[in-house]
């Protein structure tokens, strides 16, 4: 557990290291700043604090690779990266048919620098999926351009691949590493709004019309504050995820995280208006990485029907969070 | 005491005394039988201890942390018991007297609030100043026996019921806004106070005009320092921001709960279903943590504006889907049940309106927490 001034002390070197790098660099700065011992210590307290960062500054990593191994790793040794699953799905990326692998899934930008990759796949028991390991030169790779090339998303897919199988897990087991994955995209999808909204108000105050800073409009003034309590929202539930590691919780806080940077985006684009619409300006990167990381391991729309359709069939709101 | 102790005994205590605890009235109820049902309950639970807990020794409580006043708010909501409108004024104006009443005032008083003996209520808006509070006109003079006060409050909630009454008057000259506002303590049947119950739209007399024709209040009844009664107003909003919210947040997950069994299948859709389910947990994390700041004993400030946005926009989506999910009970249903969901649906209207309005706390929001600076 880190706490106090080493909690401080570890902030402030992350911030440093995702505001100056990103992509292999940064990957590298984690290493070295023990970011990886922390994740495996004290999963939530590693994730809280780094990913409103990397969100923060439009950077990439293996983090989130990382943070799959973590859910899953039995103690294999390996340092591969991890395939995810397809743009707004949070099913296991691939599936065994007899020895061979069907795979459909996305890899992080951390792909193109591994030389194998962890893939958890369906099999023909639903309560348990298998955990494989394939060299990523047998894989078929697109590089995602898309709306936001600078995430380095990579499109992976394979037919009958080769795979070495390395174990069975629950799939419950899986169920808890999309846990950990969607709180940590949550908390980047937070930081990545947290800097939209600075963005917002710096222009806020410093834009003259009407001989006075846009600041003192209240719809202007309106929208900001709609969109820190959006923020506020996500954070809140994605910090209690610490405390409850319940799937639906999760689930819950990603997608308020989804829907909240999007209404950021909404609000701080209008906020910014001209300038902000514009590939000068900084923001657009945000709006981008935003939709990116909303599709990933389930879209707040899907996760919110989720939701809903569970609490319809049981005909109750299971209460979460005891004080 | 600490927070676990506390909610296995007094959960074990309310099953024990379900019966005695239960209203004696079926369906929705009136405001009195409400009322009756809050005195009863909250006399029980003093009496065994529980709403003693969480309060002061000094005003007749057994001390411990705020915490414990926040679970047994939960559980008597979670439970049907008390209604979150009348149970809030305790944690509203409790800490009120305990922070700015003289000790031997707080120290008779305050106990009577706690046991039920007494309703008591809150006299800050008047018909011209709403949510512009410092602009507040009902006058208190000084004279030789106490302060002689004429004016006119509004949306007094429960005033016909209240012994006593937590006044803001005003006692600088007229321009001297928020720096010339005395708090007093009232008795509500002081001669000269004359009370009109305005009916809501959910047809209750739920707030009252209330008007104070030369009413004398002796000096010993100053809550505060004179022209401060700012500080008192101040002091008093953080409050009503938290731990009475965690009530209401609490009140809103059993209604949840009591609409998902009642919906016909097929009436809602899961989405709209997910995303108020999400809103009620972003609130109940937020609130949460509010509550745990201030059972650390940190200063609530402008940060509870934002649980309240929450809070209000939560009991919102609630009551919408009861309107679409329960449409035949809201609209055409006459029955008991009926007309609950009818009432809660109704008042959920104000719920962006009454404690701070909504476009109020987006004020707060932006001037306090994003610091943008005066809008003028």
């Amino acid at each position: 557990m880190i706490q106090g001034s080493d909690l401080e002390m570890f902030e402030r070197s992350l911030r440093q290291a995702t505001s100056r790098h990103t992509g292999v660099a940064l990957d590298a700065a984690l290493v070295d700043l023990g970011w990886l011992d922390a994740l495996e210590s004290d999963a939530h307290t590693a994730i809280a604090l780094l990913f409103p960062l990397q969100g923060g500054a439009n950077a990439t990593s293996f983090a989130l690779d990382r943070v799959l191994m973590t859910g899953l790793n039995r103690g294999w040794a390996l340092e591969p990266a991890v395939v995810m699953p397809p743009l707004g799905s949070w099913r296991a990326p691939a599936q065994l048919m007899g020895a061979g692998l069907n795979i459909h899934g996305l890899g992080s930008s951390a792909l193109g620098s591994h030389s194998t990759a962890l893939v958890v796949a369906r099999s023909s028991d639903p309560t348990v999926d298998t955990v494989v390991e394939v060299a990523t030169a047998t894989l078929t790779l697109r590089c995602v351009e898309g709306i936001d090339p600078d995430f380095g998303l990579v499109e992976v897919s394979g037919e009958s691949v080769d795979c070495a199988h390395l174990g069975d897990i629950a799939s419950t087991e899986w169920d808890a590493s999309v846990g950990l994955a969607q709180v940590a995209l949550g908390y980047e999808l937070v930081g990545a709004a947290r800097t939209m909204l600075e963005l917002a108000r710096d222009h806020a105050l410093n834009r003259v019309q009407f001989g006075q800073p846009i600041s003192r409009f209240q719809a202007v003034r309106h929208r900001l504050a709609e969109t820190l309590v959006a923020i506020e929202a996500a954070d809140a539930v994605l910090a209690a995820t610490g405390e409850d590691p319940s799937p639906q919780l999760a689930a819950a806080a990603k997608a308020l995280s989804g829907r909240g940077a999007r209404t950021a985006g909404r609000h701080c684009q209008q906020v910014l208006a001209g300038i902000g619409f514009t590939a000068e300006h900084p923001f657009h990167r945000y709006l981008k990485r935003v939709l990116v990381l909303d599709q990933l391991f389930g879209t707040s729309r899907a996760l919110t029907e989720g939701l809903g359709n569970e609490l319809l069939a049981g005909r109750r709101m299971p209460t979460h969070l005891p004080l | 005491m600490d927070l676990g102790a506390f909610r296995k005994g007094l959960d074990d205590w309310l099953d024990q005394h379900e019966a005695e605890l239960a209203p004696d009235h079926s369906g929705s109820g009136t405001l009195v039988q409400h009322l009756e049902q809050l005195a009863k309950v909250k006399r029980a639970g003093f009496e065994a201890g529980w709403m003693r807990w969480g309060w002061p020794e000094r005003v007749g409580g057994l001390g411990g942390s705020a915490i414990l006043r926040a679970y047994l708010g939960e559980a008597l909501m979670a439970r049907d018991l008390v209604s979150a409108g009348g149970y809030s004024m305790t944690e509203v104006l409790a800490p009120t007297m305990i922070d700015f009443a003289p000790p031997e005032l707080a120290a008779t008083m305050v106990p009577r609030l706690l046991r039920g003996d007494e309703m008591w209520c809150q006299g800050f808006s008047e018909p011209s100043t709403g949510s512009n509070l410092a602009a507040l006109n009902c006058r208190a003079t000084p004279t030789d026996t106490g302060w002689r006060v004429s004016g006119q409050k509004v949306w007094t909630s429960y005033a016909q019921f209240a012994a006593r009454c937590v006044l803001l008057t005003r006692t600088g000259p007229a321009e001297s806004a928020h720096r010339g506002i005395t708090a007093m303590f009232v008795d509500m049947d002081s001669p000269g106070i004359t009370i009109r119950p305005l009916t809501t739209m959910h047809g209750v007399e739920e707030f009252c005009e209330v008007f104070y024709d030369d009413v004398l209040v002796p000096f010993d009844r100053t809550l505060g320092q004179i022209d401060r009664g700012w500080a008192v107003a101040m002091d008093l909003l953080p409050y009503e921001r938290s731990t009475s919210l965690w009530h209401r947040g609490a009140f809103l997950q059993r209604r949840m709960n009591e609409m998902l069994a009642a919906v016909p299948t097929g009436a809602l859709s899961a989405a709209e279903v997910g995303e108020v389910a999400q809103n009620l947990y972003a609130f109940r994390a937020r609130s949460r943590a509010t509550q745990r700041r201030m059972a650390a004993g940190d200063r609530l400030g402008p940060e509870t504006s934002v649980d309240k946005v929450l809070v209000a926009s939560a009991e919102q989506s609630v009551f919408d889907l009861v309107a679409a999910g329960l449409a035949a009970e809201v609209i055409g249903g006459d029955d008991g049940a009926s007309e609950r969901w009818r009432s809660e649906f109704l008042y959920s209207r104000a719920a962006t309106i009454y404690g701070g309005s909504a476009e109020i706390q987006r004020n707060i929001i932006a001037r306090r927490l994003l610091e943008l600076g005066d809008d003028r």
